[in-house]
């Protein structure tokens, strides 16, 4: 019944803006450094919000990193973070402008994305209806909005568009495992032989009266407000709710022997991608991490791999109570006592929940640990929760043999997503 | 092309919510007549709108699918979904308690979301102030409400996904579903797409933007007629129930066809309608083609995509005369969602589902409301009354806003 293939497929390149660092080396020195990119919300007025303070991207010059002027004017800003993300992942691999027609034909684009275009649909919706309060249609002259409003395939239609690659595109919107779902298409679209190369990744901008309220309604959001850089703290005690940020992150996913022969630099190997659901509730996991501990049973098994391989996991670690409780049952339930000695970082404690980017970003941060052999630190940790009691690589980087890591992401609808990478020699 | 072992794929169950009729049955009986489900939209007013008509679904009693409290705290898009999934598993006649749960699950495309319940709350919101806005808006509104809340209600616990992809949604849910169930991912999925977009707001911005037709004709929606002038949006939602062939075949069930073959391309040509150029779109033919190793020959007829927009129709021409040459005289081919208008990510589930019906039934569904047929184009459509069908295997194409083309070939029995 397992798939078997010749093909294998491999990374090759890195694209990422996040709240604290634009591109692969920025981002990379502010995780280990512990950097935080949380900070008062400064695009729309949230006095009126129990919850302040996101990670939002402050310097993002889309013209600065390759987008054309009419993108720079017509699209929204999740679609511009995907194109910027995309030709940072282009650059890294040396493929700018560099693929011939033919290779072009064989490159294709999945990205994730949860919110999509909530932003702009607010903004114009309340300017339509002056504030909500007159029928839609009384004001419809001289509107303006952008070409990617409602087009929630937006991301990968525009990143297509930019560097005119022909090959399978779609979206994929499974809530916050959204990025590691397109990853994970991209990764089988290559081992079957629909494309050489993918572009795969995930976007997400929704900082927004809206796109902040929807999660703060539910009790889903920090509101450590006076303090906004120890605010997302994934299995610390003191945590009370992720942080809402924006970011996108893109991967350059390559047929390996393509990359071989032309010389590529390989971050890693991707080995596996397995994905489930919980069946349970819209918005929480079984207490025990259930379905999380039947994702990495099966992970493991088509990774063909035991715990005692497993060097590293980044995990999804939302700074949720109940989440990163269940997350360390099901590690100790399917590790044993190696869940004891595999080091666990949730790159989520400093730049918040970039949505359908972070598993994504995730993944970028993975390939980086494997290729630096550094751990990067989960931040904020400063009161134990007995209920966490792993190595969560508490507030420092460190150094650390890194072979095989694991990265996994849960949804809000309940969808649990694990990537396996591996070193190559 | 790789080698690598594969499964076979096949579609057991049918499930349909479509302006022209509710269920497989009801559906079948009206599309075959070449009866429309286009009408003046009832459910909002549409004095200030540039379209007055639309393919809505009018007599849908949700209470007959989803209980109160969950109708309350999920939108319109997924009560469809449940409705068509209902009727879907109990036509497969699949019994769920008999399935591993982890290996059956449920792709389902969409690509509004529940904007009808999110537009409601943001209206709370910005009239009332935070706390009036519904704990439930975030789950009722983003597009993975519709497989989260399918995997709750019918405990699935295995693959799950939400393809979104403008017009070609519903067919990269088959085509996601396809390869998953081929590579061994999963045994069963439920599998199309829901679609709940008639909404003041939507409307607006597509008809500013020229992606749909204006007025209030309800025979407006007229590919490949020389006065095309956009289509007419619609919702609904088709249900297939998508399963390993030997999985199938050991509890008998009835085999409406086989997935045999899909192509996905991109014309790359920005945020704007379907291209007039067919070269792209034509290898995505040729690949479903290949995999499924058809020709011509094989093919009863081709359900296209027909946009409506004069550029976009002649591109769809251009690609199927450069993949069939001059077989295209002979072949058949319809747009028998100009009866329902276009329901966006359901559309390319409800078009499956026709044809599913088609080969059942040995008869090609009708293309309606192209009277004056661009002659150029060269096409064989079927037009106003549906024709036998004899040949085996249905080709359903698909494009989308931001140049996505999607072709799935399916071959009846297996």
């Amino acid at each position: 019944m397992s798939f078997t293939t010749s093909r294998r497929v491999v990374i090759t390149g890195l694209g990422v803006l996040a709240p604290n660092g634009i591109g692969k080396e920025a981002f990379w020195q502010a995780c280990l450094a512990g950097r935080s990119g949380i900070r008062q919300i400064s695009r729309f007025d949230a006095s009126t919000l129990p919850t302040r303070i996101a990670g939002e991207i402050p310097d993002f010059n889309p013209e600065a990193l390759g987008l054309t002027p009419e993108e720079c004017i017509h699209l929204d800003r999740s679609t511009q973070l995907a194109i910027a993300a995309a030709n940072l992942a282009l650059q890294d691999a040396h493929l700018i402008n560099a693929l011939t027609e033919e290779e072009r034909d064989r490159t294709g684009v999945f990205m994730g994305a949860a919110m999509a275009s909530i932003e702009e649909g607010e903004s114009l919706w309340v300017q339509l209806t002056n504030g909500g309060t007159q029928p839609l249609g009384a004001i419809t002259e001289d509107i303006w909005f952008s070409d990617s409003l409602f087009l929630n395939n937006a991301s990968a239609a525009a990143i297509a568009a930019h560097h005119q690659l022909h090959g399978p595109s779609t979206v994929i919107s499974t809530g916050c495992s959204a990025g590691a779902d397109a990853i994970g298409q991209a990764f089988w679209a290559i081992q079957e032989g629909q494309a050489e190369r993918m572009l795969a990744g995930g976007t997400d901008s929704s900082i927004s009266y809206t796109g902040i309220n929807v999660f703060s309604i539910m009790g889903a959001l920090s509101t450590r407000n006076e303090d906004p850089q120890r605010a997302s703290r994934p299995y610390d005690a003191g945590r009370d709710g992720f942080v809402m940020a924006e970011g996108a992150g893109v991967l350059l996913l390559e047929e390996r022997n393509l990359a071989l022969a032309r010389g590529a630099h390989i971050y890693a190997e991707l080995v596996s991608f397995t994905s489930n659901s919980n069946a349970y509730h819209m918005t929480a996991l079984p207490a025990d991490g259930a379905p999380l501990q039947q994702l990495l049973r099966r992970a493991l098994a088509e990774a063909d791999i035991t715990p005692a391989q497993l060097d590293y996991i980044n995990s999804h670690g939302s700074s949720t109570p109940p989440n990163e409780v269940a997350e360390t049952m099901a590690y100790k339930a399917v590790f044993g006592e190696q869940a004891y000695r595999i080091p666990i970082s949730a790159t989520k404690s400093m730049i918040g929940h970039t949505q359908g980017a972070a598993g994504a970003i995730e993944a970028i941060v993975t390939a980086l640990v494997i290729q630096e052999q550094v751990l990067p630190p989960t931040i904020n940790q400063e009161l134990a929760d007995p209920q966490c009691d792993l190595d969560y690589v508490a507030n420092e980087a460190r150094r650390s043999a890194v072979n095989i890591a694991l990265t996994h992401s849960s949804g809000f609808g309940g969808v649990n997503s694990a990537l396996i990478l591996k070193r190559v020699d | 092309m790789a080698h690598h072992s594969r499964r076979r794929v096949v579609i057991t169950g049918l499930g349909v919510v479509a302006p022209n009729g509710l269920g497989k049955g009801a559906f079948w009986h009206a599309t075959q007549a070449g009866r429309p489900g286009i009408r003046p939209i009832q459910r909002f007013p549409t004095d200030n709108l540039p379209l007055r008509v639309a393919g809505e679904v009018n007599d849908f009693a949700v209470e007959d699918f989803v209980d109160r409290k969950l109708a309350n705290r999920t939108d319109r898009m997924t009560h469809f979904a449940f409705a068509a999934i209902q009727e879907a598993l109990s036509d497969a006649r699949l019994v769920l308690a008999q399935e591993h749960p982890q290996r059956v699950g449920a792709v389902i495309a969409n690509t509004q979301g529940g904007i009808e319940y999110a537009l409601h709350q943001i209206v709370a919101l910005h009239t009332r102030g935070p706390r009036a806005m519904s704990v439930y808006t975030a789950i009722a509104w983003l597009q993975v409400a519709n497989v989260g809340q399918t995997s709750i209600r019918f405990g699935l616990q295995g693959y799950c996904k939400t393809p979104v992809n403008d017009a070609v949604s519903g067919l990269d849910a088959l085509g996601l579903a396809f390869r998953a169930i081929a590579r061994g991912a999963a045994d069963v999925l439920i599998t199309g797409g829901c679609e709940a977009l008639l909404n003041p707001y939507t409307l607006l911005v597509w008809t500013k933007r020229g992606h749909c037709a204006v007025g209030d004709d309800p025979r407006m929606y007229r590919p490949f007629d020389r006065r095309a002038a956009g289509l007419v949006p619609a919702e609904g939602a088709g249900i297939c129930i998508v399963e390993e062939y030997e999985h199938a075949r050991q509890r008998g069930a009835h085999i409406y066809a086989e997935l045999i073959g899909y192509g996905q391309t991109n014309d790359a040509h920005g945020l704007l309608p379907p291209s007039s150029q067919g070269k792209y779109y034509s290898r995505a033919m040729c690949l479903a083609m290949q995999e499924g190793s058809i020709t011509s020959k094989d093919i009863a007829y081709v359900s296209l995509d027909g946009r409506a927009l004069p550029s976009s129709d002649r591109g769809e021409a251009e690609a199927l005369r450069s993949t069939f040459g001059t077989d295209l005289e002979q072949l058949p081919v319809s747009v028998p969602r100009t009866m329902l208008g276009h329901s966006h990510a359901a559309a390319g589930a409800l078009d499956t589902i026709t044809a599913l019906l088609a080969l059942q039934h040995n008869l090609i569904p009708p293309t309606i409301n192209c009277e004056e047929l661009e002659p150029s184009y060269g096409l064989n459509l079927v037009r106003d009354e549906a024709r036998p069908l004899s040949q085996p295997v249905v080709l359903l194409g698909g494009r989308g806003v931001g140049g996505a083309n999607a072709v799935m070939a399916i071959r009846k029995g297996a």
